[in-house]
């Protein structure tokens, strides 16, 4: 059975290699796509039956000789004999017939190979040369191909006239058949077209009407095929689960499945061995080169062999650069593995405990360093001759090409010549012709370049050091063990124990589904730390059905009951062949798009997350693993295979089919699948000789090594190019496609776009030129705006910094709580003063109403959303002022009064002695102020009435608009409004411009003017975050107001006088709040805090769990004081906030200023730090976090809010050996700030950090509020009492009852170390640069003063600029204070016959900005009398550390006549 | 809905009328509608917002709540992203007489012309836990989204923030 079968095999393929060898003219299709059968496979075909042949005929042979045949045997012989005879005279006949009739061309083939079998020797003799052994190169195993089949008579008639022939034997081979080609068909088509009966129809086209027929559709029941021959069965072997990722990993644990798949691969690769097989190729081919070459000389010169060097060489470069690639590979692989070892060490450091118990071995290998010099060096020798060699070849080439090239030009370049010579005589009339032809110029051609062998040497070298070994360098083998330990759950931190926790919680479990029916599922077993699920099951399912897919769904359980789904993953329906005990156990891999974020340590699954603090490079795993199974055909008890047979057959024709055409068997997509090729491939037997195949295999062999990397593409979606309807290049060219990315990314300048426009042209380029100046400008130090290279690097920096805190927030912001979104009551408790019917608020029900004393009604909150434009309205009530400064007589010259009050002074609250008859002739010679206030937000204005008198009482209630940036009301974009409010009060002057008694008779003409006296700012985040500002302020008013003065003391008939008397300086009562009342978006900085405090820190987790307990007890008892112990550092990182404070020196340079006076000395401390520049965090983080900076960060930086500014003075007072303590309170108009607080004499006195100011405890006008709690380098107290305003609690720390402290003897404090530095040092600052600074502040603000006059001359006085310019340096030095009266003085003297105007402006120096507004906003330049002259001075004065402090004192003179 | 109104923006204009609602064992409900759409929608003409009248379950039509509440409002955009969604919700009183939410809903606005008919399911936030859902049922003070809007976007729905919810049933656009 099996022999005919072979033998029938043989003739149907035979038959249908004749039947295209004869002549069919159109050339079938399976020639070109399927590879043809294997030769290989044909030979030994072939062979067996010629064995059988021969030995039958010997069989016969010898049992003609011994015995008698029998009757059947003589019969079989002599028929064989003679329908060989037969056939042999019938061929030619048949052959033209064309009828190839199956059983006759069996036996024609059978006597074929019988006849050959006879007379094989003699003719092959007579063919081959001789003395030539007849060579079978397909034996050698040499690629022959298929020689078309041509009729053996024919054949022979060829072969014997080509012998007749005179050399007719180079027409044979070495095998001593005839020279042929592989495949005689033509490609192109030789038969002519046919042509249509029917017109206008393609003959191609033409259809042809066949009946329906309706196919069964395939009997899905073995049952009901009649013949059920009982159970089938399937077993499937689930063993276990493995995660390659899961939500509940830790970072290390991403980092060891990382390690873990490198190891795989690199022992994957090590088996492979790809390196070392390539280089003996190498090497190999190297040796054969060298051995055609040497034996070409030796012996006669062989052109085979000459010819095949080039291959060779050829074949070497391949190899050289395959090798070169994998060792590359090698060596990457290698260091990957070891950067992901070094981080996971780093992380395990940083973390202080391990999760997995992985670890890494590197074992080195010590090598003989000669030996290994050695091979090295003359592995790079052989590389560079080759490379030269490549070269020179490459050179050659060029060479020619170039001389071919300078040949034509030269010729070119005669005719010319010629051309012009011949042109000369013609010059005039064909001048033109003769320019177009010289247009035409070719260029002259330019030499190639030899190049140097150094320069080769140099690259190789290069190379070579880049990625392999060094020559003695020992060889570094990685092991992996899994010996670690881990860390036992009680020494982790919490956030890790609760992921254990999470961990231990989840179960998960398979199900297995048969054609989409679930036929069982696995036990729920729980996930183990290491994230691998044991199964263990075997499912024996014992199908009727046929198996169409078979699909395993992972499901995972947390807790009792939540269960989901994770993956699903079809297995395949295993081969007839598999059967179970043979079946290997395979590993499939899933992956889930699933989202989980946790609340722990588990880094979540489609969730971006990253190891560096500030959240840049991120990275987003999604939950996968292997499902480690088999599936295989049960074996019976007989040991039959329980496998349904139409089944067999099925796979049978398909198998048959699969081993010719590799798209039906593996489809389209498996040609992009490099296993999967192989596979088949290796199934079919593809014949790896063939040249067809050449390319394939090489990819098969080269590729498959183990390595995904061979499609250089992923594609998801196969067709997705076609649906594409605008190519990728052309989508990131479109600007309203960019617009809309950016606006989605929430970059800065477009967050808020509104509208982009609906086409392309109308998206200017502008839109995008801010942004992309800024994305280059990022690096870029831009001197010229801030006139000071360190600031700018400092601005610079400060914008880093700012841009990843925004990066966090944009983060968090789309985080969302429940309790953004719902609104929902609160469990009430008992006895808490909460909301509810439960509460207290059941008592107050009871309470008796009083209508004399009216409640306070709430009002309703609006949220901030569904507002818009003309909605809100800010409202300004500003009730009275106190101690305005009032006009002075010009004549009038006040005696200098000067004193400056001790702290004794100020606590007693004595009134200074002032002789009572100053008063007195103040009293007759007073002018009147007519004092108004203007109110300025957002261009709006408004002013009150004028009222008259140093305390005028307005009482007026002025309303503003309200607009938020890009109509964006969203609490987000409230807090950031940078907008202040300017409540700026002036002076009503009345001049009298009546030029003659005449006229003064008839009518009054007066001249209004307005003179500043002072402003209040107050930022609009302010009011918003504190919903409603109600007190007195003090008034900014610069220290010398020319033409004003400020009486101290008004007399004794007044009852606030003693009140009064203790401050200086003007203040102003105020109420404002915001119409209707927003809900301040305070959620999104809890939520920040949240956020952050989930980053990394370096606090004990006992201290840091002490601290949420301990502000988590002070919150429940008083919700509205704030209470701080961690704070975050500038690098992210939470810190306890007493690390903070630590006695620092000031500079010595104050200290030395007054070495007598503590008061002075603690007052230029406060005023030194106070000129530090403010930069609110609120406004630039919008209110989403305070960062903390150390003091000398701060000092570095230049820049800070309220905390770094008191955090640095408590610093110092301190190091003064001052008692001084940190407030954390509430003030006006700042909101949640920090002051300082000092014992004085046994007098507390308040500084605020940032004017440098300082009050009694008792001082009404404290701007501080409320104290919530005090802190000091090692302890925090929280304030227990009833009140919280300063002047009403007691600040003696050691009661317990008034301050709960957070370390107590119970828990004492354990020493933390603090984290500024031991010691500040300053440097001095650059007196040459101070003055250069100078001189440009003052010429860019004339140069603006000027651009704000457009339509005036404005002339300089430059004997009053002289004047001011040295008065500048006197103000500095008394800072600011009781000057005024000498200098009023002096100024008269020198300028008498002017009336001046104008004052000097204090700041701080940050940049040239703030100043320039602040000149405007004082309104000089607004002046239009004209003859009006001004005056502009600017001092800067240096303190250490390059603190400024500038001084412009701004003038105008109007010439008295 | 119509399209055009020159080279530089497409004009969406909508009608209709919040017709009725079906809420079984509720009475006295009212609704208010807004809508919601992206940055780049400007609303030109028509009312945004609105509020119903009361209506009172009638015997005819099986036991609706019949508002005719009818819709206008025209936008003008440059982009079709984010369409235009209206966003509905119903008030009616409780046991105790308290004004409480009986439903959110939320449906994008038909981008095709014509006449459709969209039933909207409705639904509230459930209380956290039970002793909550108590208390809140004998306050009055029943879990409401901090704003209606919220039921357009879909943020703040992933992984982090799960919300019970408890649907309510149909409701006629």
């Amino acid at each position: 059975m099996s022999e005919y079968d072979s033998i029938h095999g043989e003739k149907s393929r035979s038959r249908r290699a004749s039947r295209t060898g004869s002549g069919s003219q159109d050339p079938p299709l399976s020639f070109c796509l399927p590879p043809v059968p294997s030769a290989s496979r044909t030979g030994f075909a072939e062979f067996s039956v010629r064995e059988r042949m021969r030995e039958k005929l010997k069989a016969a042979r010898v049992s003609i000789q011994n015995d008698f045949p029998s009757a059947e045997e003589a019969y079989k012989f002599f028929t064989f004999d003679f329908d060989s005879e037969a056939e042999r005279k019938k061929t030619g006949i048949k052959k033209r017939n064309e009828l190839n009739h199956e059983e006759e061309e069996a036996e024609e083939e059978d006597a074929e190979t019988h006849e050959e079998g006879q007379e094989e020797d003699e003719t092959v003799r007579t063919k081959m040369p001789e003395n030539m052994q007849p060579r079978f190169l397909e034996d050698e195993g040499l690629y022959t191909g298929e020689r078309p089949f041509v009729s053996p008579s024919n054949l022979n008639i060829l072969e014997n006239r080509i012998l007749r022939q005179e050399r007719g034997k180079e027409w044979f081979g070495d095998d001593g058949k005839i020279l042929a080609l592989p495949n005689p068909i033509k490609q192109s088509l030789t038969r002519p077209p046919i042509f249509s009966l029917e017109e206008g129809i393609e003959p191609e086209l033409e259809t042809l009407y066949r009946k329906a027929i309706k196919v069964t559709a395939a009997n899905q029941y073995l049952v009901g095929s009649g013949d059920f021959q009982g159970p089938f069965q399937l077993d499937i072997d689930i063993s276990g689960l493995i995660f390659t990722h899961h939500p509940c990993f830790s970072r290390e644990h991403v980092l060891a499945a990382k390690l873990a798949q490198l190891y795989d691969q690199y022992l994957a690769r090590k088996q492979k061995n790809l390196t070392t097989l390539l280089t003996d190729k190498l090497h190999a081919l190297r040796n054969a080169v060298q051995c055609s070459i040497e034996g070409g000389d030796a012996a006669a010169p062989k052109p085979i062999a000459q010819q095949s060097i080039p291959e060779y060489k050829m074949e070497i470069r391949q190899t050289r650069r395959l090798r070169d690639a994998e060792q590359e590979k090698d060596r990457t692989l290698l260091k990957a593995i070891i950067k992901v070892w070094k981080e996971m060490k780093s992380l395990r450091d940083f973390q202080k405990f391990t999760n997995t118990p992985m670890k890494l071995y590197l074992r080195k290998e010590e090598v003989d360093q000669r030996l290994d010099e050695k091979a090295y060096e003359a592995e790079i020798q052989d590389e560079i001759n080759e490379l030269l060699e490549e070269y020179r070849e490459e050179y050659e080439k060029k060479m020619e090409e170039y001389k071919a090239e300078l040949q034509e030009w030269k010729s070119w370049k005669r005719a010319q010549s010629k051309k012009k010579k011949k042109k000369k005589d013609l010059r005039e009339e064909e001048e033109s012709i003769d320019e177009s032809d010289l247009g035409e110029e070719p260029v002259k051609p330019v030499p190639p370049k030899m190049v140097n062998s150094l320069e080769i040497e140099q690259q190789v070298r290069e190379k070579v050091d880049s990625f392999r070994r060094k020559p003695g360098e020992p060889v570094l083998i990685p092991e992996l063990v899994l010996s670690g330990s881990i860390t036992p759950s009680e020494l982790c931190p919490r956030a890790e124990v609760l992921r254990r926790e999470d961990v231990k919680k989840r179960s998960s479990f398979i199900k297995v589904l048969f054609n989409s029916k679930e036929v069982s599922r696995t036990v729920t077993r729980p996930i183990s730390s290491d994230f691998r699920v044991h199964f263990g099951q075997i499912f024996n399912l014992q199908i009727f059905n046929w198996p169409e897919s078979l699909k395993l769904q992972i499901y995972e359980t947390t807790g009792i009951s939540s269960t989901t789904l994770l993956a699903e993953l079809f297995l395949p329906v295993p081969e007839t062949t598999v059967l179970t005990g043979s079946a290997p156990i395979e590993e499939i891999e899933f992956s889930s798009n699933q989202r989980v974020m946790l609340d722990h340590e588990g880094v979540g699954s489609g969730v971006s997350f990253s190891f560096e603090a500030d959240g840049s490079n991120k990275m987003t795993l999604m939950t996968s693993g292997k499902v480690s199974n088999s599936v295989s055909w049960a074996v019976g008890e007989k040991g039959v295979p329980l496998i349904p047979p139409v089944a067999q057959q099925n796979t049978g024709i398909a198998s048959a089919l699969k081993s010719i055409d590799a798209i039906a068997s593996i489809g389209t997509s498996g040609l992009t699948d490099m296993k999967k090729l192989a596979k088949w491939a290796a199934e079919t037997k593809l014949d790896p000789n063939d040249p067809n195949n050449a390319a394939l295999m090489q990819l098969i062999t080269v590729a498959t090594s183990g390595e995904a990397r061979v499609p250089d593409f992923f594609r998801l979606e196969q067709l997705q190019q076609e649906f594409n309807f605008v190519t990728d290049e052309e989508l990131d060219r479109s600007k309203r496609f960019r617009l809309l990315q950016l606006r989605n990314a929430e970059v800065a300048e477009f967050r808020n776009y509104k509208e982009v426009p609906l086409h392309e042209r109308e998206i200017s380029e502008k839109i995008f030129q801010d942004y992309e100046k800024r994305l280059r400008e990022r690096d870029v130090v831009d001197s010229k705006h801030y006139l000071d290279a360190r600031r700018a690097v400092v601005a610079n920096y400060l914008q880093k910094v700012r841009e990843s805190v925004i990066n966090r927030f944009l983060v968090a912001k789309h985080h969302f709580l429940l309790s953004d979104l719902v609104n929902e009551e609160e469990i009430p408790s008992l006895g808490s003063e909460g909301p509810g019917i439960l509460g207290l608020g059941i008592f107050k029900l009871a309470e008796p109403k009083r209508p004399l004393k009216p409640r306070r009604k709430e009002r309703k909150k609006v949220t901030a959303q569904n507002l818009s434009d003309g909605d809100i309205k800010l409202l300004v009530n500003i009730i009275r002022a106190y101690d305005i400064p009032v006009r002075k007589a010009v004549s009038k010259l006040q005696q200098p009064s000067k004193h400056s009050r001790s702290f004794n002074e100020m606590f007693t609250a004595s009134p200074s002695a002032q002789s009572p008859g100053e008063n007195i002739d103040w009293v007759l010679n007073q002018v009147l102020v007519r004092p108004f206030v203007e109110v300025s937000f957002q261009r709006t204005v408004c002013r009150t009435t004028t009222a008259e008198g140093p305390n005028p009482n307005w009482n007026e209630e002025l309303e503003l608009p309200f607009r938020a940036p890009n109509g964006d009301y969203s609490s987000h974009s409230l807090q950031s409004v940078k907008d202040e409010v300017f409540i700026n009060l002036f002076d009503e002057v009345l001049y009298d411009v009546g030029e003659d008694d005449h006229e003064r008779g008839s009518g009054i003409h007066t001249r209004v003017e307005r003179h500043w006296l002072g402003c209040v700012k107050i930022p609009f985040t302010t009011i918003y975050f504190q919903a409603r500002i109600d007190g007195t302020f003090k008034v900014d008013i610069p220290p010398v107001l020319l033409g004003y003065s400020k009486e101290k003391n008004l007399g004794n008939d007044r009852g606030y006088d003693s009140v009064r008397n203790l401050s200086e300086g003007s203040y102003i009562t105020l109420f404002i709040t915001i119409e209707p009342q927003l809900i301040p978006g305070e959620s999104v900085r809890e939520k920040m805090n949240e956020m952050l405090k989930k980053f990394d820190t370096q606090e004990d987790e006992k201290l840091l769990q002490a601290a949420e307990k301990y502000e988590a007890e002070c919150t429940s008892k008083f919700p509205s004081r704030q209470c701080l112990t961690t704070v975050i550092d500038l690098s992210g990182k939470s810190v306890f906030i007493t690390r903070y404070i630590k006695p620092l020196n000031p500079p010595q340079e104050l200290l030395d200023a007054h070495p007598n006076s503590s008061q002075i000395t603690a007052e230029l401390v406060a005023r030194y730090v106070a000129l530090i520049p403010f930069l609110p965090d609120s406004v630039s983080f919008a209110g989403i976090c305070d960062l903390w900076s150390t003091s000398d960060q701060f000092l570095h930086l230049l820049a800070g809010d309220e905390e770094e500014h008191a955090v640095l003075l408590c610093n110092y007072f301190l190091g003064m050996g001052k008692k001084a303590w940190l407030i954390i309170g509430n003030a006006i108009p700042e909101g949640a700030t920090a002051y300082v607080l000092t014992l004085e004499q046994n007098q507390y006195a308040i500084w605020n950090p940032s004017t440098g100011c300082f009050y009694g405890q008792f001082d009404t006008f404290c701007p501080l509020k409320n104290v919530y709690c005090l802190i000091s380098c090692d302890n925090i107290w929280f304030n227990i009492q009833e009140y919280d305003s300063p002047v009403r609690i007691n600040f003696d720390t050691s009661k317990a009852k008034l301050w709960k402290s957070f370390f107590s003897r119970s828990s004492p404090y354990p020493g933390l170390s603090s984290i500024q530095p031991e010691e500040l040092i300053y440097q001095p600052s650059d007196k040459a640069a101070v003055v250069e600074l100078q001189g440009r502040i003052e010429k860019i603000l004339k140069e603006k003063i000027m651009e704000w006059r457009p339509r005036h001359l404005t002339r300089w006085n430059r004997y009053c600029t002289s004047t001011l310019r040295h008065f500048l340096p006197l103000l500095e030095q008394n800072r600011g204070k009781d000057v005024e009266d000498d200098h009023q003085a002096e100024l008269q003297k020198q300028l008498g016959d002017y009336r001046v105007s104008g004052f000097p402006i204090h700041m701080p120096f940050s940049e040239v900005g703030p100043l320039i507004e602040a000149v405007h906003s004082t309104g000089v330049h607004t002046i239009d009398i004209p003859s009006v002259e001004f005056a502009l001075a600017v001092y800067v004065h240096a303190y250490p550390q390059n603190v400024l402090s500038v001084w412009v004192y701004v003038a105008s003179l109007v010439r008295n006549r | 809905m119509a399209a055009g109104g020159g080279p530089d923006v497409f004009l969406v204009s909508v009608s209709g009328e919040i017709e009725s609602g079906q809420f079984p064992g509720l009475d006295e409900l009212y609704c208010k509608f807004c809508f919601v759409y992206g940055q780049d929608w400007v609303p030109t003409a028509g009312l945004e917002e609105g509020i119903s009248q009361i209506a009172c379950r009638s015997d005819a039509a099986a036991a609706a709540l019949v508002w005719n509440l009818p819709l206008d409002i025209t936008f003008k955009s440059t982009n079709p992203w984010g369409w235009p969604q209206i966003v509905l919700s119903v008030y009616g009183p409780d046991v105790f007489g308290h004004d409480v939410v009986r439903g959110y809903g939320a449906v994008h606005v038909p981008i095709e012309p014509g006449r459709h008919i969209r039933t909207l399911p409705m639904f509230v936030p459930e209380s956290t836990s039970r002793l909550q859902k108590f208390t809140s049922w004998f306050t009055g003070r029943r879990p409401e989204f901090t704003d209606p809007r919220v039921v357009a976007q879909g943020e703040g729905r992933e992984g982090g923030t799960i919300f019970k919810l408890h649907f309510s049933p149909n409701f006629c656009l």
